[in-house]
């Protein structure tokens, strides 16, 4: 193809302009811009270019006009410009003011930033978010004219920039509103009645720092801060790659840690290294048992593995395969970036970053961190996500499961002796056309053999080895016949010699072929049998014989059902039913039975114990022509088997033979305990206790790390060392000391130890994204509306200061994330009205000044928790495995009601990634792909049309009514109570007119009986719980 | 002065405008008062809409449009030249069609005996015989022709135009897509990713849901009547009426007041598309409905075309049942007569009808699978995956009808003339509804996006 396409389209990707980094001297776009609108480009502008000189946009300043350069960053001399309004030539009649005058120098002078990309000339540390938090941050706020709304220091640098453009803050929203505002944005849930009840009903001056006291404590707290932190991170209960998308089982854990973290008010500097090294620190030797310490650190390292993960299930060539083991290391530096860092990375995986001052290099050398935990070039040292697991039971856990585990196992081998015994015994025979109990050693060849009955060996064919152990073979053994598979033609068996009718005559009569499965692990290796095959109606070897089909493979399951392959291996072997439903397992007597239904057809059943069981197959005469029972050789099939029984039934029903029918009685009663047992031993093995994913090392000695030419991975370029990204790292090179306990490479520790080392620019880094993203929990959108990218292609900062001395102020109090959430809920920006003034509505559209506090639609999460807290059904319980999601036939993933869990919380539903609960995607709960830093608001119609006739939506209307009309039957006292419960306020009269206005008018509408009462009442309710008043906080 | 952003506040638009907090900073794209507002195109449009009859699992070209006298006469020996180096699966020697070919309408285009009824349309039809694609299995492939991106997670077309162009009829939605499948991306393959989620496509069923269930989620209420639920609409309308008096008056708070008015509204309307009792027994012979073989696909073509009608902007049919239908990697013969015989006449019969009602005119439809099948045996009887060159085919919206453009080598394995790669299919279709591929973009995560990415030549010469 053409490479100049692919060269210009590049660039076009990858030079977007951006006008709006933050460097020294005047702002460009606040300071700048305006004063030339305002002066200059009346005359230079859009509509007339005097001198060909046009000021209304940076490139247009860039270029100039006539006489040459209007603005020489850096070069006041050259700049056209600043000569012409130096000399007081320009603007003509009116020159700038000496304040103005100044402000255009000092711009000029500082390199006019703003008016093009600087990066290649600019220092790294010039960045704001990249400087040292103690050496670039105001320490003390600014001056405001107006004290008087000024509750803390931010209100101070929020005030301020207020006061510049003319605004103040908004006076202090009502008691209820800040009681509903305070407890959903602290823990995304509305006040329950007592706890507003307690909060309006407390006198005192700190009444509301107390409501915050009791809401920062509840558990409730870390379930919502919690999932800010798992969605950053890009946790999910399942490892994406396309369609598979399978199952992450523990994945759990982490998302408790998570919560137990934020409860717990974990300093954030000791969150960070636990996620990225607790295995480092927890000095855990494997095969030991572990303190809850040692848990908590292990646990904490699936934050490493919350990327994408399709290595278990990739079955491409080998390239896709090492594209799928790179993602999940890819994915582990991005979610790092985007979390922790605010940065993008991804740029610099095949070329030096274009905005952000990272290299290629550095990319590589932060894979070098990361990559003896995901070694994605060396496929031999990889694991995939379902072995990602280390076994640390807490102390004594494991002895406990042990002897359970050894009582049930033998409790369960007794029990099904007993019942094979009893089997045996009882069991009612038929007529015997055949038996073999395989007792003598020396006549296998007597009675079977390598072909049909009446056939002949095909030339060519693989012949099983009789009395061998020479693959394929079969031999008596112990006096058992073994099965030994050898080919992976499905196309040898042996057969009984003697040929049988397998269609019986008369109605109701049947035939019958049974076996003892001895054992389906034969192999050398111990390997389980994939399938037990068998045939009936052997009698053609090869499919040339003019006699229909025949050859009926019954391909017993392991696991499940059984398969019914006609005319094996012939034309039609595609054709197949399934017949039964329990899988094979030792010690149980298996086989099929064909019955004459009459009208030519035949039934064929599946036997379990001589019993029929699951589903059956319908069959005519030409499916079953005389022949042969044999056995089947081939892929996974070997297998011992005993008592082989081919007989005649003349009645085959249990109506017909009433002693068969007593049997099969008992038998299905026996079987059920039996299989209770089972289900139990197999349960109990399989929890184990302490198992827990993560991600850990897998080598102590770091393998050779290169650089990646153009990206590529199979062009390794030279080799890289771990180390911090050059524009944080103040030169210090990483101490990497190999970890002994743990085995591992001790390169993530020496990396975290830098990422969050005090005083460090990494550090001040990473406390702005965090307070930061505090800020946007709290306010809906962040001081930096680009919340995973704090860098120069991010936004730039509302107020830069404030962040920064938030951020110092973090990592002061011991980066304690309490104590930034409560500074900045006792603030009066915070407690502000959410009205706006006609002027902050003119001067601050947008609200980036916060003039008032921001009205937003809540989170998906908090519309489904707040539904079930307002209607007095949440579950909740804290913590363990997650409530499964389903998806329903219409497509809709949904949570079964008649699941215990489905009341719980929204952070315990499963997070698959491709099967997002229905209710939250419809209201922008992200699917996770990478992670996900902020949330879209969308208002659209679909979300009307769920909160209008979605089944969860009427139930929760159904149960608030309910539990509204149960406390009272006086129509106000109903209607203050709804009132109070769905918004945290009483109703006004005018509401609860027009609220008894809608019930009698519904109630006619519906009828007049007591119960369309309570469905009028149940309409009342629905229209409260999709109000925006409920849906909004304000 | 004012910034058209306080304008359009000060100014009560019907619609309100959208939250506007959570898209400032660096993803402030002028945010429109209505997202999914008609919006001008770049340049004068050849086609309003896009029709996608999605074939899913890989429909053969050699089989159907792709007439190769030489594959025939070389049945049985080996491949005359290197398989492609990525391979789904093990191949082995050429295998002829089973199906005979000949030439159709007055453009003499070559068409299998698979398609009778659509072949009578062949001078409507714009071949594009040499696709090709990136990715060899179904799950990438399908999201590389849907998205434009096989390993990320991006845009559908559907959401780029709806992006792009709007809507016409503000009681639908701007982008349908009918009985999609949910496996190999599932909804990846009709979502809006960054994009605002008003562009993403709206579901109708899925493909184990037969076409006459398919419906909307959450479209009826079932407790209450119509006059009911408008009470309760009311009452909804004063409680929010109220609260706007106390928190203020917010764009986002009046948008959905407007948005509940609209699901109200589409309620009624979406049920009056999916209801066909008012279409003629001849339309619904037309499209197949009086036979259980054609009915399925038929109904989905006749809504289709009704979505079409009312101003639907992208509108995706999908063929295939709850596994890959078209994905005959052994008894081609039997699987794609099966398919083939499903969907001829209902095609067919589309064409007709968007024919008659000059819907074609400003229509663009398209029909293809996510790659073809090799010239080369599967087994005995099957054909593999192949993307290396394959056929879809156009019709309408300015294309030249009975236009064949690009080939495939001998054997229709490699596409060899006027390579068409899924970016430049994208760009051309972007190209027939007015829109510069190179311009269409999305600011997300710092950088400018584009359905195309960095690729994407439009076909120019298929332009009528």
């Amino acid at each position: 193809m053409n490479g100049m396409r692919t060269a210009a389209t590049v660039i076009c990707i990858c030079l977007l302009s951006f006008s709006s980094i933050r460097a020294a001297g005047p702002v460009f776009e606040t300071e700048i811009a305006p004063l030339l609108k305002v002066r200059c480009v009346k005359c230079h502008g859009p509509s007339k270019q005097a001198g060909k000189l046009d000021l209304s946009t940076p490139a247009k300043i860039l270029r100039g006009g006539e006489s040459g350069a209007a603005v020489a960053p850096h070069d006041l001399a050259a700049s056209r410009l600043w000569e012409r309004v130096d000399q007081n030539e320009m603007p003509p009649d009116d020159p700038l003011s000496p304040a103005e005058r100044q402000k255009l120098k000092d711009w000029i002078i500082a390199g006019a930033p703003g008016l093009k990309a600087e990066r290649r000339t600019a220092n790294a540390d010039e960045h704001w978010s990249f400087r040292r938090l103690n050496a670039g941050a105001k320490q003390f706020p600014p001056d405001v004219k107006d004290r008087l709304l000024i509750a803390s220091s931010i209100d101070q640098f929020i005030q301020s920039r207020l006061e510049s453009a003319g605004l103040s803050l908004s006076p202090l929203a009502s008691r209820t509103t800040l009681a509903r505002r305070v407890s959903l944005v602290l823990t995304g849930m509305p006040p329950s009645a007592e706890e507003l009840e307690e909060f309006l009903q407390d006198g005192s001056v700190d009444a509301y720092e107390r409501f915050v006291e009791r809401l920062l404590a509840q558990p409730t707290f870390g379930e919502h801060w919690g999932k800010y932190w798992l969605d950053a991170t890009g946790y999910a209960d399942s490892n994406g790659y396309f369609n598979a998308d399978t199952d992450r089982p523990l994945a759990y854990r982490y998302r408790d840690y998570v919560i137990r973290a934020f409860n717990q008010d974990m300093p954030f500097q000791q969150f960070l290294r636990e996620q990225l090294a607790g295995d480092e620190l927890a000095g855990f030797v494997a095969g030991n048992e572990a303190t809850d310490e040692q848990i908590e650190l292990l646990e904490a390292t699936h934050f490493l593995r919350n990327g994408q993960d399709g290595t278990g299930e990739s079955d491409g060539n080998p390239d896709e395969v090492r594209v799928d083991r790179y993602t999940a290391l890819e994915s582990c530096l991005q979610n790092i970036a985007a979390s922790m860092l605010g940065l993008t990375l991804q740029c610099a995986k095949c070329h030096d970053h274009k905005f952000e001052p990272i290299t290629q290099a550095d990319y590589y050398r932060m894979q070098a961190v990361f990559y003896p935990a995901f070694p994605a070039a060396h496929a031999d040292l990889w694991i995939k996500p379902k072995d990602r697991v280390v076994m640390a039971p807490r102390i004594g856990e494991t002895e406990i499961w042990n002897a359970r585990k050894t009582q049930l196992e033998e409790q369960l081998a007794k029990a099904r002796d007993e019942f094979t015994a009893w089997a045996k015994q009882n069991r009612v025979r038929g007529d015997t056309l055949f038996e073999d109990t395989f007792d003598d050693s020396t006549t296998l060849a007597a009675r079977w053999s390598t072909t049909a009955p009446g056939d002949d060996v095909p030339s060519g064919a693989v012949p099983v080895n009789l009395d061998s152990t020479n693959a394929p073979a079969a031999r008596i053994h112990r006096k058992q016949l073994e099965i030994i598979e050898g080919s992976t033609q499905g196309d040898s068996w042996i057969s009984t010699k003697q040929s049988f009718d397998w269609t019986p005559d008369a109605p109701g009569a049947a035939i019958q072929a049974t076996f003892d499965l001895v054992d389906h692990r034969i192999g050398p290796d111990g390997t389980q049998a994939q399938r037990i095959g068998y045939l009936i109606a052997t009698h053609d070897f090869n499919d040339n014989s003019a006699v229909d089909n025949g050859n009926l493979l019954i391909d017993g399951n392991p696991g499940g059902a059984t398969t019914v392959y006609f005319d094996y291996p012939g034309t039609d072997g595609n054709r197949t039913v399934p017949i039964g439903g329990t899988g094979y397992v030792p010690g149980c007597n298996y086989g099929v039975r064909i019955t004459n239904t009459g009208n030519g057809k035949f039934k064929l059943e599946h036997l379990v114990d001589g019993v029929p069981e699951g589903q059956s197959a319908t069959l005519s005469a030409k499916d079953l022509p005389d022949g042969g029972f044999s056995f089947e050789y081939c892929c996974g099939r070997s297998f011992i088997v005993d008592n082989v029984l081919v007989e005649a039934l003349t009645a085959a029903t249990k109506k017909e033979n009433p002693e068969r029918a007593k049997f099969e009685e008992q038998l299905a009663d026996r079987r059920k305990e039996l299989e209770r047992l089972s289900r139990q031993t197999e349960q109990h093995a399989q929890q184990r206790p302490g198992r827990i994913a993560w991600a850990s090392d897998v080598t102590p000695q770091p393998p050779a790390v290169h650089l990646l030419t153009r990206g590529n991975y199979a062009q390794p370029g030279e080799v890289v060392e771990p180390a911090g990204l050059s524009a944080l790292s103040m030169g210090a090179k990483l101490k990497v000391a190999q970890q002994k306990e743990s085995q591992t490479t001790g390169r993530r520790l020496a990396w975290v130890n830098w990422l969050v080392a005090d005083d460090s620019s990494a550090a001040s880094l990473v406390a702005r994204v965090q307070v930061n993203r505090l800020w946007q929990g709290c306010f809906g959108s962040g001081l930096v509306s680009t919340p995973e990218n704090l860098g120069l292609s991010g936004a730039p900062p509302s107020h830069p200061d404030l962040l920064d001395s938030l951020a110092a102020r973090f990592v002061a109090s011991g980066w304690s994330t309490k104590a930034v959430l409560r500074e900045i809920v006792l603030s009066h920006t915070f407690r502000q009205t959410s009205d706006a003034s006609p002027t902050a509505l003119d001067r601050d559209s947008g609200n980036r000044l916060w003039s008032r506090y921001p009205v937003r639609r809540l989170d998906a999460e908090a519309i489904r928790d707040s539904l079930l807290a307002v209607s007095g059904t949440l579950n909740s319980s804290v913590g363990g495995a997650y409530v499964p999601t389903s998806r329903d036939g219409a497509g809709e993933v949904v949570v079964d009601e008649a699941n215990g869990g489905s009341k719980r919380r929204s952070i315990y539903l499963q997070q698959r990634r491709t099967q997002v609960l229905t209710m939250l995607q419809v209201f922008d709960a992200p699917s996770i792909v990478f992670n996900s830093t902020r949330r879209s608001r969308t208002t659209m119609p679909l979300q009307s049309l769920s909160l209008l006739n979605a089944k969860f939506l009427t139930n929760r209307a159904t149960d608030l009514a309910a539990r509204i009309t149960s406390r009272t039957s006086d129509d106000v006292a109903r209607i203050e109570d709804l009132y109070r419960t769905c918004f945290s306020r009483l109703p006004t009269a005018d509401e609860v007119d027009a609220a008894r206005d809608f019930i009698a008018e519904q109630s006619s509408i519906l009828g007049t009986s007591e119960t369309t009462t309570q469905r009028a009442w149940i309409d009342l309710c629905h229209s409260l719980l999709i109000s925006n008043e409920f849906l909004y906080v304000d | 002065m004012f910034s058209r952003r306080q304008m359009l506040q000060r100014s009560s638009v019907g619609f309100g405008y959208l939250a506007l907090a959570s898209l400032l900073g660096e993803d402030a794209q002028a945010a429109p008062a209505d997202p999914l507002l008609p919006k001008t195109p770049h340049f004068e449009p050849r086609a309003k809409r896009v029709l996608f009859l999605f074939m899913k699992g890989g429909p053969s070209a050699v089989d159907s449009f792709d007439y190769k006298p030489k594959l025939q006469e070389d049945d049985g020996k080996p491949c005359p030249f290197d398989k492609p180096r990525v391979q789904f699966a093990p191949t082995g020697n050429l295998l002829k069609s089973p199906w005979k070919f000949r030439q159709h309408g007055e453009s003499g285009l070559w068409a299998s005996e698979l398609f009778p009824n659509v072949a009578r349309h062949i001078d409507d039809l714009c071949m594009l015989s040499s696709c090709h694609g990136t990715n060899a299995a179904h799950g990438g492939a399908l999201l590389k022709l849907h998205t434009g991106s096989d390993n990320f997670t991006r845009p559908s077309m559907g959401a780029w135009v709806a992006y792009g162009l709007g809507t016409e009829n503000r009681n639908l939605p701007g982008f349908v897509t009918i009985c999609p499948t949910l496996a190999h991306g599932g909804m990846k393959n009709w979502g809006s990713a960054f994009l605002p989620a008003d562009f993403e496509g709206t579901p109708l069923g899925n493909a184990s849901v037969s076409s006459d269930k398919a419906q909307v989620k959450y479209i009826q209420n079932s407790r209450l009547t119509r006059d009911q639920q408008r009470q309760q609409l009311d009452l909804l309308n004063e409680l929010n009426r109220d609260h706007m008096q106390q928190a203020g008056a917010h764009a986002a708070l009046e948008a959905r007041i407007n948005s509940f008015e609209l699901a109200f509204r589409m309620q009624s309307e979406m049920p009056l598309v999916e209801d066909l009792s008012s279409e003629s027994d001849a339309m619904r012979k037309l499209y197949g409905l009086d036979d259980p073989v054609t009915a399925n696909f038929g109904r989905q073509c006749l809504l289709a075309r009704r979505f079409a009608e009312r101003g639907v902007r992208f509108i995706q049919v999908t063929h295939s049942d709850a596994f890959v239908q078209w994905d005959q990697h052994g008894d081609l013969l039997q699987g794609h007569s099966k398919n083939a015989l499903e969907v001829d006449r209902p095609i067919a019969g589309l064409l007709t009808d968007l024919k008659a009602r000059g819907l074609l005119d400003d229509t663009l439809v398209l029909w293809g699978g996510e790659f073809g099948r090799t010239p080369v045996a599967q087994g005995n009887n099957g054909r593999d995956h192949n993307p290396e060159g394959f056929t879809m085919w156009m019709a309408g919206g300015g294309v030249k009808g009975g236009f064949k453009y690009g080939a495939t080598d001998d054997y229709g394995y490699y596409a060899v003339e006027d390579k068409l790669h899924i970016h430049d299919l994208h760009a051309t279709m972007l190209h027939i509804l007015g829109m510069n591929h190179r311009k269409l973009t999305y600011r997300y995560a710092g950088r400018d996006f584009r359905l195309t990415d960095v690729h994407g030549d439009v076909a120019e010469k298929i332009l009528a």
